[in-house]
This record gives structure tokens, sequence and C-alpha cells, in this order.
């Protein structure tokens, strides 16, 4: 703490204070514009519109970036600061577009401007050769440097806040200029579309270029502002929407704790899928006599082709009629309901409920299947919470992280900034593990390439090494964990030189890796579907959670097991209970307490027996078992391994009731669509990656007919007889938070009022637990349980006739199996078509050109698609992204198992690829 | 509005690395260890060798480097000496022609010389660039023809040069090794080494000798040295060899003269503050004395005459004044931009590397061996009237004799003149001078009886700075003067802050007119000199003020 004097005014400052903030608490707020006043970005100190004169000082210091000292006399109100804060604002004036005729006239510089009495200047302009020209290349945010004053915001907000490192400054002096890469046209470059710099320029000289007109002026100016969340990925991030004509328009970062205002291109760009014309406002009722065929595109611009439009009254009657027939006839083991990690927990819980209460059996699951399940089952297993045991942001304390079998600069994005800020500000030293490469090896100290489907090789040589060389945590060891001698004894053959063989990563650097990692004081394993979805996926997960425990690195600052989650929901949907065997808050069904609790909670009776898992409902549904499924948001048609299977399981439902916003490939084989609500449409709350409950707020309405999910599924449920009467999100909340022990202490109104609590949360004035563990495990006897991993070789291994590994994944701009963003003009129009992406040698060795339609097969499907040369893929794979329709990759992909998580193989399977014959 | 014919279909996004470059990028590199501090050193290698740096080079270094593109490109076109152009863009010329058109060679007709060249030679073949000062003042107009010095150039003899084809550094001979050591060099420095020594009594001795930082900012040897052992080790030291300041040529002289000396004293001091590596920046400017530096360091290695755990890292500027300023200096020899760092911190606490750096001029480390060797008072006693040392002006312009003149510190610029220069050029008629270069300000002819050292000048907006005093007459035209000031300031400000980067370029604008604005002039250079961040833009509207001032009868 300093003591100091503003204006002779004596003034306290902290140790972060500059001069500037502290001026600002004092009611001063000097003008600025190279300094963000927002987390992440630094002072910079060059615009020189904050200047302030210290006594004793020759020159004026620049109050955004100087701290106090003890006794130090700043004056703000003398002539000398005041004047030269007006000549930098002069002369930055001088070289803008006519305010009238400028590109954002309520631009911050603007008001800047405007707040130290300058509107014009005595100064003559720069030569018209010397104005830079507008850069349109980019399909999302235009470049007009004309209007640029070099404050460096979108450099830093590139390079440093985002770690994009994308933008530049090139030259000097009076030629300086803001670059992308090297002096390339925006859309040409490396850019991500993060929108960072649009976010922080404060002349207009970035903006988005939907709110331009052809002259690059703002036109479009929002009426009024939505607080809420990103629709997309785990990571969860807090934005606000912008509203013009009941129309999104833009979209803005908000400081919420695991976004702190940033977003990426998907969440600031691809928020126009809700206004899209194939949205679905009427329900629909399958045409008499219009077979399903599986085989058979629906055009969503014209379902009347297949379908007819029906009241609302009318369709809910004959969805409920169905439906409830088929479980009265057949069994109510013959129904199953998928829910949807994409909807709120509200929704996630009526969704269970509905099927537990009102189908009256435990078939309900839902995509958590398709993504975390191994990972959760070996959580379970081994500590007893299948949810992360400390945020993205504690990577800041960690010394060293391991990111394995995940790609976050694509598919959490933002998370990922967090992790290349820690790496360039703390010294996180990152070490990555994937059979492909990523961008965020560049900043990596290891990057292993491992061979496909080795995992469990490549991290018990790892486990191996720390225990023969002694680096493990014995006293964590004793006082936390169980099975550590079984462990030891199981490892001693799986000898980095052995496990080398398998891998194809050397035992040195196996041992070089394995003790960076045990070596650290702190640290972090992050994981993705690269690890979870193979039949050995449970284990991948097992060893993943032993290198944590025999290193001690659980419960602590800087350490911590994450698997990144995938959806925005899929972590709350599983909370709430959209899992067959289990209840609200992982309750096993198994467990009779659990059951009675609940049959007196809901005053019913529920199915004592776990239900069936998607892919096993998937196959009890093509044996003709299960007749009747009701879907919301899912797309199973597109998401299931072995698609073309699923597809025609699908086809023999008596009847499939979806509820969607968009008609999707699932919806094509529907008896009953029921168009429903998109994610700024409504208000209910999210559980992100990092166990925050977060509230997203209703931004605007549902077009045409189309109803929130919440009445769909309570309209459904009372033609089931169920009598609910829910008036809003926050009743189910209440409901839901009362079963569940985790939702402790985070009421709705705490959520109205922060935004976003942290479970498990110990008071209701506590801020929640962002590292948990440190005091033992929710296991029987607090310990976590060290579960040996034996070698499992993929389902399907290449071959003569399948040479080639496929794996499948995602792409930065699409998410899921493309239903949102393939409908987003910016994220399709980046990303507008599939590839299989392939290295340069295979490239070589089929004889194929860039570009050149090829025919990539399994055994259980082809596509025809273009190939596109990756250099981050190794020879001997391939890999398709799962979201477009006209290349699924889900045609190709394996059903096999895990054992344990019941999650088929994704990740790996056999393929060929092959020129088209002409 | 959304235009989707935009995207261009490649993946990953942005430029693909070209593999063969990578290849020839490292065989180019391969002597250097691969750090990110090296990129200015391995993009001259690049320069170099294709006499322009093609953008497939740049992206093999950013790979091989794991930096953005956009960082090697920002090093990249920050510097004049990098030429970065398409890969599909035809080469640039064989031969580059730097003439310099700062004060002194433009008063004696480096304008006519560009003209001539321009349209004397094939422009297919050569071209022509303007430079700023090349510390060749008292041979004005000087030009450099690839990497090879002409001084009093003309069309001829230019074409001389380019005849010849060597058009590399021409040696300099200088005091070699052997005489530098006959004559009792590098004894104490070896006393240091052995102990014989006492570092405060070497600190002492310097601070009562009066020794001051002699790149400009005057301040006392001693007590920096004081300074930056008072900080944690491990301690760094810089010598800034990027003598910059137009008329300035006095570093160039002592290090052709005697090198040795230098790299005694530079030893010394390293020693005094116990700083193991040493980087010494040279600028590009003195392509002949680097290589001298290179070739005289591996002898005193071999002679073992230097302490095994001290290293000495020779670097090499690109061509950019504002690496004259230390930070901006110590962010070059980090491989950055040359961008001055915000103070405080200084770099005797924070500076190269974040380590506590001492940092001193060529010259100021020069006297340090003779000071120990002849005690404190030989070299006090050699100021005038209270003034401590010797000093070192490098004065050009009309004078009969120009050069380095060392002379008592406090001598006026009246003496200077008469005493040590011979008098004014025939038939031209003293109007006035600059006492310190581009940066110290212009004085009248009636104001010459002022003593010249750190300190006198302040009263009168001028300052010594690093002593070039450039003459001028009444042949001299001071509007013209003061505008080929300004225009250099623009050209070399960094562009970090808007007082100096467009208060530079708007202030050249302003003084061309013909009737100057003086109150607009006034605040513009108040608050460059208020609210700039370095002592360039600070110190940029010196030459307006002081005509303002002192030549109103000129405008």
């Amino acid at each position: 703490m300093v003591d100091f004097f503003i204006n002779d005014k004596k003034v306290k400052a902290n140790a972060d204070d500059t001069i500037w903030t502290v001026a600002k608490k004092q009611g001063i707020t000097l003008p600025h514009l190279c300094f963000a006043d927002k987390p992440g970005y630094r002072a910079d100190g060059n615009c020189r519109a904050c200047m302030v004169s210290i006594e004793g000082e020759r020159v004026l210091a620049a109050s955004c970036i100087r701290k106090p000292s003890e006794g130090m006399k700043v004056y703000t109100d003398d002539e000398k600061s005041s004047k030269s804060r007006q000549m930098v604002l002069e002369l930055l004036v001088t070289d803008q577009p006519e305010k009238s005729d400028c590109h954002d006239p309520d631009s911050h510089f603007w008001k800047m401007a405007e707040k130290v009495d300058v509107s014009d200047s005595r100064f003559d302009k720069r030569q018209t050769n010397e104005i830079p020209l507008a850069d349109n290349s980019h399909v999302a945010m235009a470049v007009n440097l004309d209007a640029c004053i070099h404050c460096n915001l979108c450099v830093r907000a590139c390079r440093e806040v985002q770690s994009n490192d994308v933008i530049g400054m090139s030259n000097r002096g009076h030629s300086s200029q803001v670059i992308f890469d090297f002096n390339d046209p925006m859309g040409d470059s490396t850019c991500v579309s993060c929108g960072e710099c649009v976010q922080a320029c404060p002349t207009g000289a970035l903006m988005e270029s939907s709110l331009l007109d052809e002259y690059g002026k703002k036109v479009v100016k929002p009426e009024r502002k939505v607080d809420s969340l990103c629709p997309y990925c785990g990571v969860g991030c807090q934005l606000t929407y912008n509203i013009k004509d009941e129309k999104i328009v833009s979209v803005d970062g908000r400081e919420g704790p695991a976004n702190l205002n940033r977003l990426c291109v998907k969440g600031r760009f691809g928020f126009d899928y809700v206004h899209n014309p194939q949205r679905l406002t009427k329900p629909l009722i399958r045409k008499d006599g219009v077979p399903k065929n599986p085989k058979e595109r629906v055009n969503p611009d014209d379902p009347l082709t297949h379908f007819r439009e029906a009241t609302w009254e009318e369709a809910l009657d004959l969805a409920a009629k169905k439906l409830a027939k088929i479980r009265d006839e057949d069994g109510s083991k013959s129904l199953a309901g998928f829910g949807c990690a994409k909807g709120s927990n509200e929704e996630a819980y009526l969704f269970q409920k509905l099927v537990r209460t009102g189908f009256k059996n435990n078939n309900v699951d839902h995509c958590t299947r398709m993504c975390h399940a191994s990972s959760v089952a070996a959580l379970m297993e081994t500590i007893g919470s299948g949810a992360v045991t400390a945020p993205v942001s504690e990577v800041k304390n960690a010394d060293v992280a391991i990111i394995i079998g995940a790609r976050p600069t694509q598919n959490h994005p933002v998370a990922a900034t967090f992790i290349k800020n820690a790496i360039k500000n703390n010294n996180l030293k990152l070490i990555i593990m994937d059979p492909r490469g990523q961008d965020l090896s560049r900043l990596a100290e290891k990057s292993l390439q491992f061979k496909p489907g080795t995992d469990v090789a490549l991290l018990n040589g790892m486990i191996n090494t720390i225990i023969e060389e002694g680096l493990v945590d014995r006293q964590y060891i004793e006082k936390n964990t169980d099975g550590y001698l079984e462990l030891v004894k199981h490892i001693k053959d799986f000898t980095p030189e052995e496990m080398s063989k398998i891998c194809e990563i050397s035992p040195n650097e196996i041992r070089e890796t394995a003790r960076l990692f045990a070596n650290a004081k702190s640290a972090m394993i992050f994981w993705g579907m690269g690890i979870s979805q193979h039949i050995h996926g449970t284990d991948n997960s097992r060893c993943l959670i032993s290198l944590a425990l025999i290193t001690g690195n659980v419960g602590r600052s800087g350490t911590g097991l994450h698997p990144l989650r995938g959806q925005n929901n899929v972590q709350g949907a599983s909370d709430v209970g959209l899992i067959p065997m289990v209840l609200p808050d992982y309750l096993p069904i198994s467990n009779q307490e659990n059951v009675k609790f609940f049959n007196d909670y809901w005053k019913t009776e529920i199915d004592p027996t776990p239900g069936l898992t998607v892919v096993e409902i998937m196959e009890s549904i093509y044996n003709r078992q299960i007749k009747g499924l009701y879907i919301m948001g899912e797309n199973p048609a597109m998401s299931d391994p072995n698609a073309n299977h699923a597809r025609e399981a699908l086809a023999r439902l008596d009847t499939l009731v979806v509820q969607d916003i968009f008609l999707t490939e699932t919806a094509y084989l529907a008896d009953i669509v029921l168009p429903a609500s998109a994610f700024p449409e409504k208000t209910g709350t999210f559980t992100n990656t990092d166990r925050r409950v977060q509230l997203a707020r209703k931004a605007i309405n549902p077009p045409g007919e189309a109803k929130q999910d919440l009445w769909i599924i309570q309209e459904l449920a009372k033609r089931l007889g169920l009598d609910w009467n829910y008036k809003g999100p926050d009743e189910v909340y209440e409901e839901l938070r009362n079963c569940m022990e985790s939702m402790k202490n985070i009421s709705w109104e705490r959520l109205v009022n922060e935004g976003a609590v942290t479970y498990p949360c110990d008071g209701d004035d506590k801020p929640g637990n962002e590292v948990i563990f440190g005091e033992g495990f929710p296991t029987s006897n607090k310990k976590g349980k060290l579960v040996p991993a034996k070698l499992v070789s993929p389902d399907e291994t290449p071959d003569h006739n399948y040479p080639l590994v496929l794996t499948t994944g995602r792409l930065l701009e699409h998410w899921h199996t493309g239903s949102m963003t393939a409908r987003s003009n910016v994220l399709n129009t980046i990303e507008p078509q599939p590839y299989v992406h392939i290295s340069k040698n295979e490239m070589k060795k089929y004889d194929f050109d860039q570009n050149e339609t090829v025919e990539l097969s399994t055994r259980r499907g082809k596509v025809k698609v273009k190939v596109r040369f990756d250099k981050m893929i190794p020879d001997g794979m391939v890999f398709l992204p799962f979201c477009f329709e006209n290349a699924p990759a889900n045609l190709l992909t394996n059903q096999a198992l895990d054992p344990d998580g019941k999650i088929p193989e994704l990740k790996y399977c056999a393929a060929k690829i092959e020129k088209l014959t002409a | 509005m959304l235009d989707k014919t935009k995207k261009k279909n490649f993946y990953p996004k942005g430029r693909n690395i070209d593999e063969n470059a990578i290849i020839e990028v490292r065989n180019l590199i391969n002597k250097l260890p691969i750090r990110r501090d090296l990129l200015i050193e391995y993009l001259h290698l690049i320069q170099d060798k294709h006499k322009q740096i093609r953008k497939k080079y740049l992206g093999a270094l950013s790979h091989i480097l794991k930096i953005p593109f956009a960082e090697a490109y920002e090093v990249a076109s920050f510097y004049a000496h990098f030429d970065v152009i398409e890969d599909d863009a035809p080469s640039l010329q064989d031969i580059t022609i730097r003439v310099c058109d700062s004060i002194t060679c433009e008063m004696f007709g480096s304008e006519r010389l560009i003209s001539d060249l321009s349209n004397g030679l094939d422009n297919s073949k050569v071209r022509v660039l303007r430079a700023p000062c090349m510390g060749l003042c008292d041979k004005a107009p000087a030009c450099e023809v690839g990497h090879r010095h002409v001084t009093k150039a003309s069309l001829d003899s230019v074409k001389t040069v380019i005849e010849s084809k060597d058009l590399h550094p021409q040696k300099v001979p200088g005091k070699s090794i052997e005489e530098y050591i006959s004559d009792g060099g590098y004894e104490i420095l070896q006393k240091c080494y052995k102990g014989e020594m006492d570092v405060d009594k070497v600190i002492e001795e310097i601070n009562l000798s009066g020794l001051k930082g002699m790149g400009g900012a005057g301040f006392p040897s001693g007590q920096k040295w004081k300074f930056v052992r008072l900080e944690k080790s491990p301690r760094l030291m810089t010598i800034n060899g990027d003598e910059g300041e137009p008329g300035t040529f006095k570093d160039k002289l002592y290090l052709e003269n005697n090198i040795h000396q230098f790299f005694e004293g530079m030893l010394i001091a390293a020693w005094a503050v116990d700083a193991k590596d040493i980087y010494v920046y040279m600028r590009d400017e003195y392509p002949e004395i680097r290589i001298r530096m290179f070739e005289e360091l591996e002898i005193i290695k071999s002679k073992k005459l230097i302490d095994s755990e001290t290293n000495v890292h020779i670097r090499r500027g690109a061509g950019a004044y504002i690496c004259g300023e230390e930070s901006a200096m110590i962010e070059s020899i980090e491989g950055k931009r040359g961008l001055p760092r915000h103070k405080p911190p200084f770099v005797s606490k924070v500076g190269l590397f974040g380590r506590p750096t001492l940092n001193h001029n060529i010259e100021t480390v020069f006297w340090v061996p003779r000071i120990l060797s002849k005690g404190h008072e030989w070299f006090n006693k050699q100021g005038k009237e209270g003034h401590k040392g010797p000093h070192s002006y490098s004065v050009s312009g009309r004078v009969k004799e120009p050069g380095v003149k060392l002379a008592p510190a406090g001598i006026s610029m009246n003496e200077l003149l008469n005493d040590y220069c011979g008098g004014m050029l025939d038939g031209h008629k003293f109007l006035g001078y600059l006492p310190g270069g581009a940066s110290g300000g212009i004085l009248p002819a009636e104001m010459a009886d002022i003593p010249l050292d750190f300190g006198t000048l302040d009263k009168y907006g001028c300052f010594i700075g690093s002593g070039a005093v450039v003459v001028f007459s009444d042949k001299d035209d001071i509007k013209k003067v003061a505008i080929n000031l300004l225009k250099f300031f623009n050209d070399e400000s960094c562009g970090q802050c808007t007082p100096c980067r467009v208060g530079t370029e708007k202030a050249v604008k302003l003084m061309e007119k013909n009737v100057w604005n003086k109150d607009l002039m006034d605040d513009l250079v108040k608050t460059m000199s208020d609210a700039s961040i370095c002592g360039l833009g600070q110190a940029a509207g010196n030459p307006i003020s002081c005509v303002l001032k002192y030549f109103k009868d000129k405008l």
C-alpha cells in the first residue's frame, strides 16, 4: 500500500495500481486510447493521451503504466498535462476520416476526443497515397486502417490476450502499420477469426463487417443488449447478444470467469444460425404413406415433400398417443429418450424425469456417451466423481500441463488461450501427446506424436519410469491412494523400452517426459476425445488418473484432472441425471435407497433397473425391441458410429418424435417433428467444463410457432399422464437443486445476481470451490484407487485391404454434427465443405492432387470427399471431420464399445482411400 | 457485407511453409545457435546472401524459431537494412548505394549526388537509397556502395568503385595488439583479474576522474558502476556502439585507432560490476570496424588476455538510429524491434533479458584504462574552468579542418572553431552551429562563447549530447537545416508513441510552409518534449524551437 497525492488530495494505491486506476477510483477518468482497462490487457503507455504531471519530474508520465510511489505528487488538472492530452488527440484526429463520414462515430476514440474538447485539427492531413486502403478479405471482419491510431490494442489482443499470434505492427515511425502475418490480407492469413481485435479496437479500424455498409461505415446499431452465454463448447463463455429489430446482430464477450471477455469464432460470429430460414417454425407430421428411407435426404428448405404442417395440439396429442400406446401395449421397456447436452440443466432434468416417470423406464441417455463416458467411468471408479478436479484457469498456477488426445485451440479455443497465456506469462511447460500434430505444439516443451491407439503403452511407460526412478510422491500415495503395490507389480513389465516398440516414442523421450511431469511442483492433465473414444478409453483415463495420483497432482493449486467437456452443458446434463444407470447427482439406480428417495421425491414408482446407453438403444431399436424414441436436440443419424446402421435403426421405429430447431438428418426419419427454441431464445442454467453453473438469458423470441423446449417437454409429459405445472425454469431449477447435494448453496437468485457459481459451494455467501479433493475423495475410504491398465489393441486395425487409420473429430469452425454451425453464414463460409485430411507423403503415394475428389471407405460405408494436405497428419492416417452431411464421417466409423464406458471407438478404424475411377 | 467468394482454400490457415526454404535457412545459420535473440543476426545472413529477404525465408525462420509470422515480419520490416519482398517479386538490384542525406552531407551536396547517381547509373543493376549519417561527416558527402564507403563522393568516384568490383568493407589499420601491449596495454585488466586491484578503489578512481557517459547522457560513470553492483547477479553489460547521432564520428575514430584500449576499458568495467556476458551492439554502418572487432577479439582470447568466464557477444545493428537509445538497443540485442522502454525501471535494474545491466558508450570505456594507469587527475585536469576531463567533439560543416577534436571540456564554440578547426572555410561567414547533433538544438554565432559541456546548454534549450558539432554559415538556409533535422527524426522515429510518430511528420509539414505558424509549432514542440516516451521524441522539436527563438530574422 502506497500513499500519494492526486491534485493535492491524499490517496492510497495497491501494489498493482497505476496512477490511472487510482485516479479512476477518485472519479477522474483520464482519457485513454491504448489502455483498455480490461483483464488480460497490459498497459502499453504508447498513445500518451493519459499524461499527468509529477512534481519533480521534467517530463509528463503516462498514468496508465506509471506506478505511484510513496509521497508522489501527481497533477491531472494542470495546464501542462491538460494541453498535452489535448494535443495528442488533436494529432490523432488530424488523419482520421471526418467524424461525419467515419467508420464509427460512436467509437471510443471519438468519445475521448470529445472528452478533451477536440473535434478537429489545425494540422495538415497526410498525403492521400499514405492512407491505407480497406482490407475486406475476411468474411466477418473489415479492416479499415485509415482509422488506425497505432494504439497496439489489436496486437495485444491477438498476441498476448488470445495468443493467436497473427497481428503485428510492421515498419516504423510514420510508416508503421498493423499487419497480419507477413502483411497478408486478413482473410488469407493465419487468423482464426476470434474477433478479439475487433472487440479491442477503439476506433472502428477493425469491426464486424455485418454491421457495416459497403463503404465500411457502421450502419447497424444495436437497440438492446442481453447478457447470456455462448451456445457452443464446454468452456462456457459469457457473452452479450446485441439485438436490433428482434435479431441478433453481433456478439460481445463478457467478463465471465471462464472467458474474461474472450470469445472464439463460433461464439462471436456463429450466432446467426438462429435466424436461418431453415428454422422449423411449425410442428410437422409425416405424411401418410411416405416411407422412411434411411438413405434418403429430405430437403430442409422444403420438408413438405415428406411432412405436413400441424397444430401444436395435433402434433403433441399424436406424439403422446403413439408413445403411450407403445408403452402400454409393448411394455415400458419399448420406449427410450435421447436428451441433449446443448439444452439447459432444467431441460435435461425434466427430460430424464419424463422418461423415468412417463416412459417408466431408464432408457435415457445423451451424447455424453459419445464423448466422455469412459472418462467418467474411470473417474467414478477411481476418485468417486466424474467432474473435473480443477478449472482450466488453474493452469496459470501449474508448472507442467499435459494435453493428451485433445486439440483445445480448435475445440476449446478460449480455454486454450489461458493455457497459452500460462506458457507465455507463467513459464508453464506444456506436454502435448497426440498422434496428430497441432498448432499448440509450437509453444509446447514436448510434443509426442505417438502411434494411434497406443495411449496405454505410452502412459504405462511413463508410470513405469516414475515408479522405477522413485519420482513418486510417497506421502501422497500413502495418505490418499489405494492399490499402489498392485500398480507397482503390474507396471514392472511396461518398461519404456518395451512400450517404445508399441507406441513408437523413443524410450528416452518417454523417460524425459515422465520426469518432466513427475518433477513438476504442480501439474495438470487435460484430455479430450482422443483419450475417451476408444474401446480402451476407460483404461486410457485410468492411466492418466494414476499418473496424477502417484505424483500427488490432485487437490492443490496448479494441479488437477480435467477432461475437457465438448458440449456447453454435457457436464450439467450428466449431473442432473441424463444417464441410464444413475439418477440426478450420479446416484446409482442399482442402489435401492436412491430409487426410494426419488420415488418419494417424484411421488411415483420408478423402474429400479438401469436403462440402456445410446449405442445399446440403437441396437435394440435395430432389433425391433425398442419401438418408440423421443429425441430432443440430438442427431444420432450423424453422430452415431456406423451411421448407416443407426439410420436403418431409426427408420425401423414405430414412432420417432424429434424436437429440434432444424430438420436434422435424424428428423428426416421422424414421425413427428416439434419445432423448438434455439439457445438465445430461452433462459436456463448451464454447467461448463469447470463445474461452473451459469445463467443464460432469453434474448429473442423463437420464430413462428416454435416453442421453448421446457414447454414442449412439459406438454408431452402432461399428455403422458404426468401432472406437471412448472411455471418456468426457475421452478424446475429449485426442484433439481433440492435433490442434488452438489448444487447446495447455489440458488437461482444467486445465479441471477452473480451469473456464475462453481459447485461444490460451501455457503450461500461463499464462492464455489475451484480446486477440489484436497482433503480426500468422495469414496468410501476417502482414498483414490489406482487401477492398472493392460494393453488393448484397437478393435479394427489396418490390414491389406484397409491400410489406413481413420480418425474423426471437429474443425474450429464447426461444432458437433454441424446442424447449427453449417447454418451460420460466417462459419460455413470459412469451412464450407468436407475434406479428408492427409499427409503429404500419402498424397504422393496415391497420386492425389489437392482438392481432388476421392473415395474414402471402411467396412461399413463409403463417402466421396475432397482431399486436403494437412501437415498435422502423420503418414498412415487420415482425418475426416464428422460435421458434414455430404460426407458423414460416422458412416465409416466403428461402433465397437469400450466395455466400461460403453463409448464407441470413434477415433480409430481401418480405412482405405482410392482415386475415383472416371 | 458477407462475400462468400472471398475464402481461399488452404489448410491450415495462412501461408504454407516452404520445406526447402527451411533447409536453406538451416544451412545458412548453422554456425549460430538457435535462439530467439539472434533473429536479427539470422536476418543479416539471409539478406547478405540473397541481397533481400523473400517471405519464404522469413516463414522458414519463423518456423525454426517457433515465433509468429507477424513477429518475424515486425522485426525485419523495422530495420532499414532488411528488404523483405514477396516470393514471386523480381529480385532487387545487385548493388545498393546508400547515400547519406544527413545534415553535413546535405550541406556538401548529397542531394545532387543522389540525383547524379540515380540518373547516371544503370538502374537495373544499382539502386540508390537515402540513408542517415554514416559517421563520415568530416569527408562529406559520403555514401556506401555495397558495404564499401566512399567519401567526398561523386558520380565518378562511385563509378570507379563499382568498376573495381570490390564492394567489401575496407580494412582499418589502427593500433595492433603488439603495439598496444608494448605501451602497457592490458596491464590494468590483468591486475584486476589477478585480484591486485580493489574494486571499490577502481570505482572511486573513476568517480574522481569525473568520467561521464559520452553517449550523450553525461551520467557519472563511477556512480553507474556502483548502482549496478547493488543489483542482484547475474548482471550483464552492454556496449552501445550505435553511434548514430548525425554529425558524430568519435567512437568510430577511437575504435579505428585503438580498438584494444576500448576492449580493455570494457573488460575492466565488466569486471568491476561482475558481468560475465558483454554484448557489444555495433551499428551496421561501420562494417569494417565490426569485422576487425571479431578478429581482434579472437586474438585477445587466444592470448588469454580475457577472463575465461567472460563472454563477449558482438551484435550487429541493422539501420535504426533509435537503437542508440539504450533500452531500444537492448530490445534490439534481444532480437526485437528497437522500441524504447518505459522508464522506470531503468536498465541498471531491469535491462537486457530482464537482468541488471551496465550500459556504456564506446568512448566512455575507452578512457577507463588510461584513467586507471595515469590517475584520475590526469583525466579531470584536462577540463577547462571547472569542467572535468577532455571532451571529444566531432566537428563538421563549414570549417577548414573538420574531424574529431579532443579538447578540454567546457571549451567554447569560438575557441573550438578557431583553435582546433582552422576557422571557417574560405568565403563562409559563421552563422550558427549544432552543439549536439540533430537533437541538441541550434545556436547562433552570437552565442558561441558558451562553454560546451554536459549541462551548460540546457538553459538555452540545447545540449551537448554526443558532442556532434556542425557549423554552418551564411551560405546555409537555416530553415533547410532545421527541416533536414526534422525529416531525419521523422524517418527514424520508432513510431511507438503519438507525439513523436505523428508529431515529427506534422512538424515537417508545418516547416515546409512558407510562413511558419509559431503558435502551433510551439504547442506541438511542447507536447513532443513533454509527452514522448524517449529522448528522440523529446528532443526532436529542439531545432524548431531554436530557430523560432534564435533565428527569427531568417524566417
